[in-house]
């Protein structure tokens, strides 16, 4: 080889790229079936058209379970930071002994799979005082429960990297209130992670499916469901939900990782 | 000098353990007393109770003579610095300084004043709108200092402030330190870990240890005159000898005491057995086991009587050309021969 630096060796790029393929190819096939008409006998569709795409978007319902989807998870994000942020600087700060118990709870959701949990709830919450089995409540209630992990473990993180307690002890030194020392002096310092943790939950909650459909299926129809639903009638309009969906989700990440970048930037300068 | 602040029996238990057990000490104004001790000897804590940030479990707390003790932090007139600096991320070096003032009400023109004549004392006037990640520790901690004299605390609590530095700014920002206490006559609480710099910065030394002050003093006194074998084998690397290795060194011993100690530049290294003996002096003969260079120093690893014991010489070109293996004669006045009080009398 001439090239003076060697940085990989042919091996590994190999691999990757294969790895690579392997991993683009159905996404490739996925997004150009969305925009094929006639696609049989050929390598490459013989003609292009944006119809799926077209009548994706014109059919209210695809409209309304992205709308349902949307705002489902923005208030369960929203009320778990309502929540989590209060309690996670509580306990992380004041109560560092609960935090253990605080680890096992937090690890609840994934020790019990989303069915068992549907079925549990359903049955929990069908009757008695609290009936509100199939309604967006026990939803977001669920929704809550799922991102406890993400919302407990990034607050968790923040406080601790900018060092809340004695941060906290100063400002109370110099004269500042409790409320006001967390305004002023934490929660600015904070807020980047907990923002990207917030972004997390959101993505998590919109993509999932499962617990969504045991519980609310029948009422109240996400993009997860719908895209579910409309999966058999046709490849050509799944494929376009598909690429729809993975362009938000993409486009998400990116805002994720450029605020992930913030905070460390922040730190290490 | 009068009394400015008095802790009177402070007492904190974690658990089943004493972390500080009958806490008592006085401290007059534009006085600066360290709390010296090993980890987990209670100081630090003794600190936050002193600041408020932990809770006491008995004892009072009087300042300028009130008790602050009932008293939440901010209402304490007490300033404090941290080992880790603690300074706000997301606030500029001068906005740091002014957030004491801000949060008491003070105007903008009037907290510019102070900002910037604190700038001027720690020689930070240039860093002013620079954000703390942006300075070095040395730089960090000067800031540290600006914010929590900006209010004219009462009393400055420094914990552990220059742990966290390099040697050489340590040193050089511990001069500082001490230069910006006398400025402002500031009553001054440093805790630390490290004798030397208990030693050059204080006024008095209280040495701590599971939760007492076990021996306080000028550093003089508690460097020449450790108390307990606590005392002296913390202060300096002091030989502790037994009273059966003390008669088997050196024949008799005028005063009998529990054990003894010896200062390792004490000790003088003798290799002639015909040279004029001095009265009063004790010799006893030893191999040198081995030998390291300090610096301004050569210290010695003697062997002598079953004893093993540390002996320091100036290294001025003047001393005794020794090997490793030599044998050498030990003198000792017996005014050298510190009395050691039982442990925890």
């Amino acid at each position: 080889m001439d090239a003076p630096i060697k940085r990989t060796g042919a091996a590994p790029r190999a691999l990757m790229l294969l790895l690579m393929i392997y991993l683009l190819l159905p996404l490739m096939a996925t997004c150009i079936y969305a925009f094929a008409r006639d696609w049989q006998t050929t390598v490459l569709p013989e003609r292009w058209t944006l119809e799926w795409f077209g009548g994706m978007f014109k059919d209210l319902r695809f409209m309304e379970s992205l709308w349902n989807s949307l705002y489902l998870c923005l208030i369960a994000v929203a009320f778990s930071l309502l929540v989590m942020l209060p309690a996670v600087f509580v306990i992380t700060v004041y109560m560092p002994r609960l935090e253990s118990l605080m680890k096992g709870l937090v690890v609840l959701p994934y020790a019990v799979p989303g069915v068992v949990a549907a079925v549990g709830l359903i049955r929990a919450y069908s009757s008695g005082p609290l009936n509100i089995a199939g309604t967006a409540y026990i939803l977001l209630g669920a929704y809550f429960v799922i991102v406890l992990p993400y919302m407990y473990q990034g607050i968790r993180n923040s406080l601790l990297t900018v060092s809340a307690g004695p941060l906290l002890a100063a400002a109370e030194l110099l004269g500042a209130g409790r409320m006001r020392a967390f305004a002023s002096v934490v929660l600015p310092n904070i807020w980047p992670g907990v923002l990207v943790s917030a972004l997390l939950s959101f993505s998590v909650l919109f993509g999932e499916f499962a617990l969504t459909n045991m519980l609310v299926g029948g009422q109240i129809q996400t993009i997860q469901v719908y895209l579910y639903h409309r999966m058999g009638e046709s490849g050509h309009l799944a494929s376009a939900i598909a690429i729809t969906y993975f362009v938000f989700i993409l486009l998400l990440s990116a805002l994720l990782m450029k605020l992930g970048q913030k905070v460390n930037g922040g730190l290490k300068r | 000098m009068s009394v400015y602040l008095e802790l009177q029996h402070i007492r904190k238990r974690f658990g089943a353990a004493n972390v500080l057990d009958d806490v008592n000490l006085q401290i007059r104004e534009g006085e600066l007393v360290t709390l010296l001790g090993p980890s987990g000897c209670g100081k630090s804590t003794l600190l936050r109770c002193i600041a408020g940030l932990a809770d006491m479990d008995g004892g009072s707390i009087l300042l300028d003579g009130k008790d602050i003790a009932a008293l939440p932090p901010r209402n304490r007139e007490i300033g404090m610095v941290f080992q880790s600096y603690a300074l706000f991320p997301n606030l500029t070096v001068r906005e740091n300084i002014e957030y004491g003032l801000k949060m008491r009400g003070i105007d903008k023109t009037a907290r510019r004043r102070r900002s910037e004549e604190l700038l001027a004392v720690v020689e930070l006037t240039e860093k002013r709108d620079a954000y703390p990640q942006q300075l070095s520790g040395g730089q960090q901690q000067r800031v540290a200092l600006a914010r929590s004299l900006a209010v004219r605390p009462k009393v400055l609590l420094l914990d552990e402030p220059l742990s966290a530095l390099d040697a050489q700014i340590r040193k050089n920002l511990r001069a500082e330190i001490r230069a910006i206490q006398r400025q402002f006559n500031m009553t001054t609480i440093f805790v630390t870990h490290d004798q030397e710099e208990a030693l050059t910065l204080s006024d008095r030394v209280c040495l701590m240890n599971k939760g007492r002050i076990v021996q306080e003093g000028s550093p003089e006194a508690i460097y020449t005159r450790p108390r307990t074998e606590f005392v002296a084998r913390f202060m300096g690397s002091y030989n502790v000898l037994s009273r059966q290795d003390a008669l088997r060194l050196f024949g008799r011993v005028e005063r009998a005491a529990e054990s003894y100690a010896v200062r390792p530049e004490s000790v003088v290294l003798l290799n002639g057995r015909n040279e004029p003996l001095e009265p009063g002096r004790r010799v006893a003969e030893g191999i040198i086991r081995s030998m390291s260079i300090l610096g301004n120093v050569i210290r010695y690893d003697v062997e002598a009587a079953d004893v093993r014991l540390t002996i320091d010489a100036l290294n001025d070109g003047r001393s005794l050309p020794l090997a490793e293996g030599s044998p050498v004669l030990l003198a000792l006045d017996e005014a050298q021969l510190l009395h050691l009080d039982r442990e925890g009398a």
